[in-house]
């Protein structure tokens, strides 16, 4: 979008006021789209992508405030401006409409001066918006290159730390070792913190996907004590279990829950004494499951209990520098945990040590993820464009789960780990079109391929033996429907 | 296949391959035989014969999934175990390296004092696949 001129859609029945509206709207320089009613409206929001939309309260077919509704509930990812318009007497339909989300409104007759402003004023708005998302993007990929670049030397740093400090090239003299070791567990921290910043980075661009599985945490939590035993072996403390037998299994991924219990026990550990014990339980309660990690360490400030689990939040700098840690792994820890549908809390008397406690809903509790007999249909959906993955995983959603991807290489892979039954694919940008849907059949291997693209016509996607919709002429329940035919075919194939 | 003798390791960063040649031969006692690159190893591996090849992944020229797919292709390449090794650590990256057909993933930094034992495992779990089949 070019930040200064806008695409307005101006939705009023009457042409006696639509005409000078679209006239002032283009004389001001912005690209005008108009339509004489409230479905028109909806229809035109989802095709043409208008950057605001000047909205008749008033209409026969429609009224305005059901169609901020409906323009609401089509157009998720994206703030769409709207301005409603009336020339009513008094306030109370304004307010009406603005509880009912719209953004603005004019009274008629309208003001140019003030017109003219209000657009200015959401043109400005709307460029500091789509730049920020730029940004945004732009900082995830540098912040994800950044670390995976960083881990390039870290291997040879620790690779030969590690060599050197456990006397693979020959003893080191009785004074080196240690300064081998220091610069060892330095590289180890600054590791860890790689990894932590990457994590970030992922959940919080919703971009870390979650294995979910059936698991017993009993044997989970067994693989996590032993898996920090060494750590605290080091620090002199002792990891002991007191494990509920024969649980329910819980619905989670496994390495992420290994990760959050790393958490939690490499945190306990760090915080206890020479020769303490740290305790792990694992409890049923009703149709939840309980973990909890018991330390007897100096415990937490009760002002501090309430933060802990922010980001980048440490009791104070020097507990910093003493411990070591990035002040990310409770963050992460939570965001892990209620991605998980569980929750995560901490028990602390100040001076008495802390129980940090973890629970999840049984496996067979859990209504909300149904369970493998009827799993989700999933439709894989190549499209550079991520506006637009959005967009459909919006549309399809109460048909399937779409996996988006931006390339076919990504596609391969998440195909078979998906199990997505039907393929959506967009060309454009992908090369060029004809040996981008040659290779696309080859990697859909008979599954049904739908192309969805502006960049097409039909006499290609026939060549190609192709079903094809256009892109910017396809309406949600068009796009709907074929996708639930293409699924429906498929499954009676499946049948056969 | 007897016991796990050779091992042909590809990686791009000089300094890397000269960890793993002392963590391997030094620590694991093994025979190393070091590639810059993919296209490199597919000319050494059947003059070299390894038991287990150590892949890295992003590598310029032929990268780590292309290069283990051209190693398959070779006659002394059947049911030798491949494992990569990689600076990409999350969980559904590993998963994704798998599904190219790898035995194992070591991801990056790794412990050199370990990894001739973690290579073994990975080893021992090809054969048993290979029994198998």
């Amino acid at each position: 979008m070019n930040s200064s001129v806008l695409r307005v859609l101006v939705a009023d029945d009457m042409a006696i006021s639509r005409l000078p509206l679209c006239a002032m709207v283009s004389a001001l320089g912005h690209e005008v789209i108009s339509v004489e009613g409230g479905a028109a409206a909806v229809e035109q929001v989802v095709h043409h992508a208008p950057d605001l939309l000047l909205l008749d309260l008033w209409m026969p077919d429609m009224d305005g405030f059901e169609v901020i509704g409906q323009v609401r509930s089509a157009v998720t990812h994206r703030w769409l401006p709207v301005i409603v318009i009336s020339s009513l007497e008094g306030d109370e339909h304004f307010i009406e409409a603005l509880r009912r989300g719209a953004d603005d409104y004019l009274s008629r007759p309208i003001n140019p001066a003030l017109l003219e402003a209000k657009l200015r004023h959401y043109a400005r708005v709307l460029g500091l918006q789509s730049e920020r998302q730029r940004l945004d993007r732009m900082k995830d990929e540098f912040l994800a290159t950044v670390s995976h670049e960083l881990r390039t030397p870290l291997t040879s740093i620790l690779g030969a730390l590690g060599l050197l400090a456990s006397g693979a090239a020959g003893a080191l003299p009785k004074a080196a070792l240690p300064l081998a070791e220091v610069a060892k567990r330095n590289g180890e921290r600054l590791s860890h913190l790689i990894d932590d910043i990457l994590d970030l980075t992922k959940l919080e661009g919703n971009k870390m996907v979650l294995q979910l599985r059936r698991c017993s945490l009993e044997a989970l939590l067994g693989e996590a004590v032993a898996a920090n035993q060494a750590y605290a072996e080091r620090a002199g403390v002792r990891l002991q279990t007191d494990l509920a037998t024969s649980t329910p299994e819980a619905r989670l991924d496994p390495e992420r829950f290994l990760q959050i219990m790393a958490n939690l026990l490499s945190n306990a550990i760090k915080h206890s004494a020479a020769g303490d014990v740290v305790m792990v339980k694992l409890l049923v309660k009703g149709a939840q499951l309980q973990v909890l990690v018991q330390d007897r360490g100096p415990g937490i400030d009760p002002q501090f209990r309430q933060k802990m689990f922010e980001k980048f939040s440490q009791a104070d700098s020097s507990d910093r520098r003493a411990q070591g840690g990035t002040g990310l792994g409770l963050y992460i820890t939570r965001i892990l945990v209620e991605r998980m549908g569980g929750r995560v809390w901490v028990d602390s008397v100040h001076g008495q040590g802390a129980t940090f406690g973890v629970e999840f809903s049984t496996a067979d509790s859990d209504a909300m993820t149904p369970d493998s007999p009827q799993p989700r249909a999933c439709l894989l959906y190549i499209d550079s464009d991520v506006d637009a993955r959005a967009r459909v995983a919006q549309w399809l959603q109460p048909l399937c789960s779409v996996v988006g991807v931006g390339d076919l290489q990504q596609a391969r892979s998440e195909l078979t780990r998906t199990g997505g039954l039907i393929v959506l694919a967009d060309p454009q940008a992908q090369g060029a079109a004809e040996p981008f849907c040659a290779a696309l059949k080859n990697v859909a291997q008979g599954r049904a391929v739908l192309l969805y693209s502006d960049a097409i016509d039909d006499a290609f996607a026939s060549r190609m033996g192709l079903t094809w919709l256009r892109k910017s002429a396809t309406s949600w329940s068009v796009l709907l429907a074929a996708v639930r035919n293409a699924l429906e075919t498929t499954s009676m194939e499946n049948q056969r | 296949m007897s016991d796990l003798r050779r091992v042909l390791c590809v990686e791009d960063d000089p300094d890397i391959r000269m960890i793993i040649e002392f963590s391997l031969a030094t620590v694991g006692g093994l025979e190393v035989c070091l590639c810059a690159g993919g296209q490199l190893a597919l000319k050494q591996a059947p003059v070299f014969l390894p038991d287990l090849v150590l892949l890295d992944v992003m590598m310029p020229g032929l990268n780590g999934p292309e290069t283990l797919a051209a190693l398959r292709l070779l006659p002394c390449m059947q049911g030798v175990p491949i494992v990569f090794m990689t600076a990409k650590a999350m969980p559904d990256e590993v998963e994704e390296l798998l599904q190219y057909g790898a035995t194992g993933v070591i991801v990056k930094p790794f412990d050199p004092m370990t990894l001739p034992q973690n290579i073994r495992i990975y080893w021992e779990h090809g054969r048993d696949i290979c029994a198998d089949l």
